[in-house]
């Protein structure tokens, strides 16, 4: 699979399963693409460990410190599985991968280098030594348990963009 | 849930479910919307076969060396930080839980969703030593409000529809009616939102254990999995001895299942991958991680003949297409575990004495077998448990009467269309004499049998 066609397919599996989808060349088209997927005013946790959480977190003038207490948390994830259309989530590095989950509104950024094909493609970079937490997400937080009909935004996020980089 | 019960009341509590129409309704709405979605969801995927021969090897490997991976696993999970304790019964699991979370002084506590718990009788025997125990998953959490059990093992309300839960959470929540999931979702999020943040302790299944690494996987949609497993301080996983995958790396053939087989989805929306409890220089995970592993009768199971339902990875799909399922519900087979497989693990866990009457509650039709991702022969494991029962002496006698009449009227032709003259004649007497069981519910013989009719 080529690297075009790998990013093809994971864009498409990942708006499939309803996460937001964008593609952007450099850091400044990054910016740009965050201020149109996150409301400016809203409080947003942003790690800013790596270099375009640094860049990210620059652009938002509240800044949750915790966040439990924030509306969005922008983050760079570990990478993305093209077979699911998943992110993965990791809590290498002093990671807290639940800043991902309560607020409702998720924002990962994922360097395009970082696609893997497929499950097992992922499985094999991580099984030899795994971090203590490692956790696919693919798309929303939803529930069928009532008449199994689709309700979004149970526990975790109710949106979820992904921005490819 | 008592194991001094004489027998599970399957055909009493059939002929109750059948006469529940909105019951019936929402069962065939649910298991017709799972067997299209599944169906869709297979549909892509190349070398079906392959994968589901690749991954009933695997079970199959577990199982052969069992005790050897069950002690990898706990070496591993050792390693990567987990205090792992086994329970051979359920009172030990109890026990061994209620302990954890007493001596750390935890009172409140949120839980995922977990069959195994279930089957041990948890909730109970923690709320009885004064904690709070709040199921966490949304089905779980409606049905811990109404004071019922689950009635499937992937979505537990699926016997209640919207108008009851909305009022069920206006009553018990203080909210305003509504008879929106999306609203109803809201509502529950929000309630359980405190409950999370409050907990002292978190409670969860996993789907598999991975040997190699000591790593919980737990398979989810809803988010409350991640919740309860790294908000609290403190995690107590329970699971079954036989969920163990040899490696980490076998995962993916089984996320390709999993899902599709449960729910019809790709993958779900979330899949956690937990190895140990929180280390130095982490920000995610529980502060202390105990892994309790379930006995209760595995080990039993597994050197007898019906020792292919541990393959089992419990995604539902058997009982989504069981015709008897689909027309009595879960809540029939009277203990944890409903469907085909359910009669299996259920008959094996609880004794022949107690589940004889649920040996019957198959067609033998294969539709399970078909579905099945790792290939349980289900079929095969229940006509093994109802020889079982004639050989232990649980057969009804009349049954057998029956069948040997039966056996010598169809041997001869004459004798076979006398019967059936008769049985018409006496039809009435017979529906009489079964009452409000399922014999006084067969339908009439026709009035010109077939026989009759070919030419
Ligand atoms: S027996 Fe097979 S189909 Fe039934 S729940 Fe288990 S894995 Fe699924």
């Amino acid at each position: 699979m080529s690297d075009a066609e790998m990013e093809r397919i994971f864009l498409e599996n990942a708006a499939t399963a309803a996460a937001g989808t964008h593609s952007v060349s450099d850091t400044g088209d990054l910016l740009a693409a965050l201020g149109r997927v996150v409301a400016i005013d809203s409080p947003v946790f942003c790690p800013g460990m790596t270099e375009l959480e640094k860049a990210a977190a620059a652009l938002f003038p509240v800044r949750a410190a915790d966040y439990a207490a924030a509306a969005v948390t922008v983050e760079e994830v570990f990478g993305a599985v093209a077979e699911t259309g998943t992110i993965v989530c990791s809590s290498e590095g002093g990671r807290a991968v639940q800043a991902g989950l309560l607020p409702a509104h998720h924002v990962a950024i994922v360097r395009r280098e970082r696609i893997f094909g497929t499950l097992d493609d992922l499985f094999a970079a991580i099984a030899f030594a795994p971090p203590t937490n490692v956790t696919l997400v693919t798309g929303p937080s939803r529930t069928a348990d009532i008449e199994l009909t689709l309700a979004i935004g149970v526990h975790g996020p109710e949106k979820l963009d992904i921005i490819l980089v | 849930m008592s194991p001094e019960q004489t027998s599970l009341a399957f055909r009493a509590n059939s002929v109750c479910a059948l006469e529940d129409s909105a019951l019936r309704a929402a069962m065939k709405q649910a298991t017709d919307t799972f067997g299209t979605k599944r169906a869709d969801a297979f549909a892509p995927v190349a070398d079906l076969e392959a994968l589901r021969d690749r991954a009933s090897a695997i079970r199959d490997d577990v199982l052969a060396n069992l005790p050897m991976y069950v002690d990898r696993f706990v070496a591993s999970a050792t390693r990567a930080g987990a205090v792992v304790h086994r329970a051979e019964d359920a009172a030990t699991a109890r026990e061994i839980v209620r302990t954890i979370l007493a001596d750390r002084g935890a009172r409140r506590i949120v839980k995922g969703k977990s069959m195994v718990s279930e089957e041990v009788d948890l909730n109970s025997h923690l709320e009885a030593a004064g904690m709070e125990v709040v199921e966490t998953d949304l089905g779980e959490y409606i049905i811990q409000m109404e004071g019922e059990t689950p009635s499937h093992i992937i979505v537990p309300a699926i016997h209640k529809n919207r108008r009851q839960v909305g009022r069920l959470f206006a009553d018990r929540l203080g909210v305003p009616y509504s008879d929106d999931p999306q609203a109803l979702t809201k509502i529950a999020r929000k309630a359980l939102r405190e409950k999370f943040l409050s907990a002292d302790a978190g409670i969860s299944g996993a789907n598999f254990a991975a040997t190699d690494t000591g790593s919980l996987v737990l398979v989810t949609n809803e988010g409350n999995g991640r919740m309860v497993t790294t908000v609290p301080p403190l995690h107590v996983a329970i699971l079954s001895v036989e969920k163990m995958l040899p490696s980490l790396a076998d995962l993916p053939a089984f996320l390709r299942l999993l899902p599709r087989s449960a729910t019809g989805q790709t993958i779900t929306s979330y899949v956690s991958v937990i190895t140990g409890p929180r280390k130095p220089g982490d920000a995610t995970g529980a502060k202390e991680l105990h892994i309790v592993l379930l006995d209760n009768g595995r080990t039993e199971i597994l050197a007898g003949e019906s020792r292919d339902i541990l393959k089992c990875i419990r995604c539902g799909a058997c009982m989504n297409v069981c015709p008897v399922y689909r027309t009595v519900g879960g809540h029939a087979y009277g203990w944890t575990y409903p469907g085909p497989m359910g009669i299996i693990l259920t008959t094996l866990l609880t004794g022949m004495k107690k589940s004889h009457p649920l040996v019957d509650a198959s067609t033998l039709c294969g539709a399970c077998v078909d579905v099945c991702p790792v290939r349980v022969p289900l079929v095969d494991l229940i006509l093994g448990l109802r020889k079982r029962k004639v050989r232990e002496g649980f057969a009804d006698p009349r049954e057998r009467r029956g069948m040997e009449a039966f056996g010598k009227a169809a041997a001869k032709p004459a004798l076979f269309a006398l019967g059936q003259r008769l049985a018409g004649a006496f039809w009435p007497l017979v529906r009489a004499l079964g009452g409000k069981d399922v014999a006084g519910r067969m339908p009439s013989p026709a009035k010109t049998p077939l026989r009759r009719r070919l030419p």
